[in-house]
């Protein structure tokens, strides 16, 4: 369905950066300019997501843009689904947040260097690739987030933030670059960018029993996993991730830690389900195999990704004894959580993966803003010296238990029903081993919150520090009011967690089918090849063990054709 | 040619790593430079000869042995975009080159043109606030933070 109302949703953060240059003196202005547009985006995206989730057929609840009114495979398509937009959704709220916050800690020097404009842009970037349809424009649509985190991560420009943000900037140059051969490759194997397009050829090579995917298609996929599996901090390259949420103004670490591992989970959610592990269409054949069937390599590597990433990052949480130190690790920790759900790559998979990816934005933005006011408190965030905080700000050791209690997934809110949905599906899937490591995780991540929560509230000894609760909760009601928000998104997404998963159950549906981005994005009869192959390829099993055995059974083949097909309806 | 274009994107690369490995900034910053030229010959490598698929492999094959007489005229995988269609058969259009690998360098050059001045920036303020751009020194500031 054709609704241009979805490239606004990048038109807004970009038209505000703008307009946040010229007002880059007029601090209230450039606030007000910067609140309207994620207002306006929060409500642009929910109301964008409430109107596919009310339409009755999956594929009509893709909205889909031709820029420039060029079709689908030569021009840029942006296409908003049911992932896309929960993602949008919550990446607004999380920006909102994060920005609101940062009025009580940013310095005012470091506020008008440009600090406004660079939000905006940064959501931009991040708005960008949540939309595209196209693989060159994901790359430039990263290159747009990553310039605008390189300046906010060396905002202020302090000894600790230039000395870190060269590990961060080189590593993602050196991915970028990666990620552009990567893209060139995929254009030299099979003259297209566009993602439905590619999706489109593979199904049918896939589906085509004479023609195979060209040498290199698995190489490819891992390029990509490197590339995007870089940005999420994966398992074995995570390294960048603590030093570097380390160093910069707690608001920004906030949102970094809420938004930017998960752009690199996405583009993993979007591309490998749909093209490089492609499940194509999962028929099952008469004599019981799958045709097409998830690819064997791809997935032993998210696999072993997930396991090592949950399990040896909640470790390295744990051994922490710094609040945003243990905060930072705890994001990778998640990620393993996420890459649980796209290595299981069911449906109901992919929906825990996307419940879990929007409840851990806003739950992780929120534990790193209760921080940044502990620290207003306490004047450090070591464990070690914190204490008294629940008698100090009773109000604040409230949020952070119910934050840090999501993170963990305690059963009313949200944390729980994310992992749920993954665990359960890992075990229904014969994943065993990846759901025992999910669970120790959160067993091992309520320690290391518990471990905050006892030292820092619990603990009797005051914190050595200067600062009056009072004059502290004066000057930090931004803050408050930002934490407030993005709490109460978690209690939502926890007690409402059955209208979300209407939500995320249709984005696993999408996930799971390419043929429903691919209809969407290139026409109704852009799928047709692809059925036509599998049919003939149905029929010419049925008709081989028909002349091979003698007529067993009476039933014709077309018979036998449309009772799979049957089948196939009744299990999505 | 692919091959000659293969080996210099392979040597670039080798190059641009071993001057990122360094212990300076600045030939840090002429690694990165010299990164994303080997990322765009390697998408110029793509926009040479079209990628067959297998039926049109063995047809082109069949062709040269003078088995069958008449090429099989039907889109190549990785035919130019613009020429699929109508004007596949036209003599001037087929012998182009494909020209979006060349649309893609230039957004990609100019991406990294704003790496590479962002870059050079940070090292200088980077200067100016700490007296070095050794790499070494700069690990020797972190710990102490």
């Amino acid at each position: 369905m054709t609704d241009h109302r979805i490239i606004l949703l990048c038109v807004i953060p970009l038209a505000a950066g703008l307009i946040s240059i010229a007002l880059i003196n007029r601090k209230a202005l450039s606030r007000l300019v910067g609140i309207l547009s994620y207002t306006m985006m929060l409500g642009l995206s929910l109301s964008l997501l409430l109107k596919i989730t009310s339409a009755a057929d999956p594929s009509d609840s893709i909205l889909v843009s031709q820029m420039g009114g060029w079709s689908a495979p030569f021009g840029i398509s942006i296409v908003f689904d049911s992932l896309s937009g929960l993602l949008i959704c919550a990446a607004a709220a999380v920006g909102l947040g994060a920005y609101i916050h940062s009025f009580s800690v940013l310095s005012p020097v470091t506020e008008r260097r440009y600090y406004h404009p660079l939000m905006q842009f940064l959501m931009f970037g991040v708005n960008l690739s949540f939309l595209t349809g196209d693989l060159f424009n994901l790359f430039v649509a990263f290159e747009i987030m990553l310039m605008a985190s390189y300046a906010l991560l060396t905002i202020g420009g302090s000894k600790a933030q230039l000395s870190q943000a060269y590990k961060y900037i080189l590593l993602n140059v050196l991915a970028s670059t990666v990620f552009l051969m990567a893209a060139g490759m995929v254009y030299g194997m099979f003259g297209t960018l566009n993602i439905a397009d590619l999706a489109r050829i593979v199904a049918e090579i896939e589906a085509d029993d004479s023609r195979s995917l060209p040498t290199g298609f698995k190489s490819l996929a891992v390029l990509f996993l490197l590339v995007f599996g870089l940005k999420g901090a994966f398992f074995p390259l995570w390294f960048w991730l603590p030093d570097t949420y380390y160093t910069v103004p707690i608001s920004i670490a906030g949102l970094f830690g809420g938004l930017l591992t998960k752009v690199g989970v996405y583009t993993v959610a979007r591309l490998f389900p749909l093209i490089f592990a492609s499940d194509g269409t999962s028929t099952i054949l008469p004599d019981g195999s799958m045709l097409g069937g998830t690819s064997d390599i791809i997935q032993v590597i998210l696999i072993v990704a997930a396991a090592f990433t949950m399990f040896l990052a909640v470790l390295g949480a744990v051994s922490q004894h710094h609040v945003r130190r243990i905060l930072s690790v705890h994001v990778i920790s998640q990620v393993g959580y996420m890459v649980f759900g796209i290595a299981v790559m069911t449906g109901n998979a992919l929906a825990g993966c996307a419940f879990y990816m929007i409840q851990h934005m806003v739950v992780k933005c929120a534990l790193f803003l209760c921080c940044g006011v502990m620290e207003k408190h306490a004047g450090t965030d070591d464990l070690d010296k914190l204490g008294g905080l629940l008698k100090r700000d009773w109000f604040l050791g409230v949020l952070f238990f119910i934050a840090a209690m999501s993170l963990v997934g305690l059963p009313p809110l949200s944390g729980f029903f994310g992992k749920m949905v993954i665990i359960r599906e890992g075990f229904f899937e014969g994943m065993w081993y990846l759901g025992v490591i999910g669970l120790v995780t959160g067993a091992i991540t309520l320690l290391s919150m518990l471990k905050i929560w006892s030292y820092g509230y619990w603990n009797p000894d005051q914190a050595p520090t200067t600062n009056k609760p009072e004059q502290v909760k004066a000057s930090c009601k931004p803050a408050y009011a930002a934490i407030t928000l993005l709490v109460i998104c978690a209690l939502f997404l926890g007690l409402g967690a059955e209208a979300v998963y209407k939500v995320a159950n249709r984005a696993g549906e999408q996930l799971e089918n390419p043929e429903h981005y691919i209809t969407a994005v290139l026409g109704d009869d852009a799928y047709a090849e692809v059925d036509r192959l599998l049919e003939e390829r149905i029929l010419a099993e049925l008709a081989e063990p028909a002349s091979a055995g003698g007529s067993e059974d009476a039933t014709t083949a077309g018979e036998q054709l449309t009772l799979i097909e049957s089948e196939k309806e009744a299990t999505p | 040619m692919t091959m000659v274009l293969a080996i210099c994107v392979a040597v670039t690369f080798a190059v641009s790593i071993y001057l990122m490995l360094g212990r300076e900034l600045k030939g840090v910053a002429m690694g990165v430079f010299l990164l994303s030229h080997a990322a765009n010959l390697s998408i110029l490598a793509m926009s040479g000869s079209p990628v067959m698929t297998q039926a049109q492999q063995q047809a082109e094959d069949a062709l040269a042995s003078g088995s069958i007489e008449h090429a099989v005229d039907s889109p190549t995988m990785k035919d130019p975009p613009i020429m699929i269609g109508k004007y596949a058969n036209e003599d001037p259009l087929a012998q182009m080159v494909d020209p979006l690998p060349q649309a893609l360098i230039l957004t990609a050059i100019v991406i990294s043109f704003g790496v590479m001045a962002f870059l050079l920036t940070l090292i200088v303020v980077t200067n100016r606030k700490t007296d070095t751009i050794e790499v070494a020194d700069l690990a020797e500031e972190s710990r102490k933070a």
